[in-house]
């Protein structure tokens, strides 16, 4: 096998997934939007101006990153998993099977968009924030280390249900069962301490409480865990996830009959 | 004509010889089981030369398509080995891809992208740079007549016109062994025509062809070697004259060869 990267292959691959993303604006963009905005100005501004600070910061401060980090687990998800079912149901990703691509360029291709789709609808939020006074961002190379690090995490998880999926029922269940769950009880809208002693430890098995934590320290500076460990979960579920699925890739899973 | 092949034939003044140098294509001890237990293809070996224009007849479910999928790496193989022009199409397949086009019989293709797209993205899947893309589809585009529709989107285009784009988008790349899987399938007589003279063109300048159709027409008209599939094995190989050496010809080799009942021989015969 030739190591050399196709290069053009790669952005070819990205071209093509840009293409259909800006196909369908309202639903990749304007869609996560509103609905930001919407929790926002409900949870944010009209029941937070009855709430007290917390950590000396607003209580549209503090739900900010988790909305933020809400949106971009979405964004990622979305993309990737129709992304890759969409090529197979339709049977296109054929034309990436016949051609010299590595697995490595398939599953890189469908990252980049994901990171474009995730950091667009990021920076959206905190444009539709700013209008309510709250978007801070305290530490932008850590702000960006979070977005782009849990696009790639849940890129990566959206590829393999891609890969799995043989229905358009079976590509929502993660979502609906794991995903929106364990992101609304990962730190949201309360603190850990907020939540039942019985219910705290759960918390910090939960792998969105450090993302949201860490998103939330990179803007205001507000942590309940520590920096490194957050970080290390993080790179360490995408390096578990992208051996995975490139392991499914190699082995065509999914993809070849 | 002979069973289970272990050498293939070039054309020496115009004849079919049997020869021994690299293959266009090698195929030995093909095996693909399907995860159900289905054995599309089973000990399937075959050379094709250099620049021969091959054709692949045999029923529905043959195995010709598997054949081809695994071939072109839409399948996995689950034993045996191929190689294109010496190249190990497992193993080495990026190398050996970049030699393969291919026109499949099922539309691949992403529904909502034009003409244009679909070519531009095949070239640069294969790793061509964006002026030598840009001339190549031009030039197909011209040569399948596909000017007026270049920008219109594959969904909106008829069944023939499809088939046409999905043809240029396996030459975008130029490649050396082009894999046709029934080409001309749902195609009107004029553009069958048409594409008939464009592979002769194309193989008389050099490329290796290999066909699979349906019609017994297409392949006696366009082939020089001819191989019959039957349940994932060959049952009859050879120069297409040797099919013809025989009462009956091709039609009858075909019909015999696939486990035709004597009635349904006869009756083709006394057309």
């Amino acid at each position: 096998m030739g190591a050399s990267i196709n290069w053009v292959g790669l952005l070819t691959i990205i071209r093509r997934e840009m293409t259909r993303l800006l196909r369908v604006p309202i639903q990749a963009f304007v869609a996560p939007w509103i609905s930001a905005l919407l929790f926002i100005f409900i949870f944010g501004y009209v029941v937070g101006g009855r709430i007290s600070q917390i950590g000396g910061h607003s209580y549209l401060e503090f739900v900010l990153p988790g909305i933020v980090m809400l949106n971009v687990v979405n964004a990622a998800f979305l993309q990737s998993s129709s992304q890759v079912y969409f090529a197979r149901f339709m049977r296109y990703v054929e034309e990436t099977l016949v051609s010299p691509l590595s697995y490595v360029e398939m599953i890189s291709g469908v990252l980049v968009t994901v990171v474009f789709r995730s950091v667009v609808t990021a920076l959206g939020i905190l444009v539709i924030a700013a209008l309510f006074g709250a978007s801070s961002v305290a530490g932008v190379g850590e702000f960006v280390f979070w977005v782009v690090g849990v696009a790639i995490v849940f890129g990566l998880l959206g590829n393999l249900v891609g890969l799995w999926a043989n229905n358009f029922e079976q590509l929502t269940i993660l979502n609906v069962f794991f995903i929106t769950p364990l992101s609304f009880v990962g730190g949201v809208f309360n603190t850990i301490d907020m939540l039942p002693s019985w219910l705290q430890w759960m918390a910090w098995a939960n792998p969105f409480f450090y993302f949201i934590n860490g998103l939330r320290h990179s803007m205001i500076g507000f942590t309940e865990a520590p920096e490194l460990l957050g970080i290390g979960v993080t790179i360490g579920l995408g390096a578990v996830m992208f051996v995975i699925v490139w392991r499914l890739y190699a082995i065509g899973y999914g993809l070849r009959e | 004509m002979c069973e289970a092949p272990s050498h293939f034939y070039i054309l020496q003044n115009n004849e079919p010889t049997i020869q021994a140098m690299t293959p266009a294509l090698s195929i030995s001890h093909l095996r693909k089981v399907y995860a159900r237990g289905t054995v599309a293809v089973d000990d399937l070996s075959l050379d094709i030369a250099a620049g021969d224009f091959f054709g692949l007849l045999g029923p529905n479910g043959a195995g010709k398509s598997t054949t081809i999928h695994c071939i072109t790496g839409i399948s996995t193989v689950t034993s045996g080995e191929i190689r294109i022009f010496g190249v190990d199409a497992v193993k080495n397949y990026r190398e050996a891809r970049r030699r393969i086009g291919l026109s499949p019989q099922e539309f691949n293709v992403d529904t909502f992208a034009t003409c244009r797209q679909i070519l531009d993205w095949m070239g640069g899947y294969f790793g061509m740079e964006r002026a030598e893309r840009k001339r190549r589809a031009e030039m197909l585009i011209e040569k399948f007549d596909l000017v007026p529709h270049a920008t219109k989107q594959f969904r909106e285009l008829s069944g023939g016109l499809k088939r046409r784009v999905v043809l240029a988008r396996a030459l975008i790349h130029d490649p050396d062994l082009l894999i046709l899987d029934e080409p001309t399938a749902g195609v009107d007589v004029e553009l069958r025509m048409d594409l008939w003279r464009y592979l002769q063109e194309l193989n008389h300048d050099g490329k290796t062809i290999l066909l699979t159709s349906h019609y017994l027409e297409e392949i006696e008209r366009l082939c020089r070697t001819i191989a019959i599939v039957n349940k994932g094995k060959i049952v009859q190989h050879g120069p297409k004259n040797e099919f013809f050496t025989e009462p009956g010809g091709l039609e009858e080799a075909y019909l015999r060869a696939t486990g035709a009942t004597p009635e349904r021989i006869a009756a083709a015969a006394g057309r």
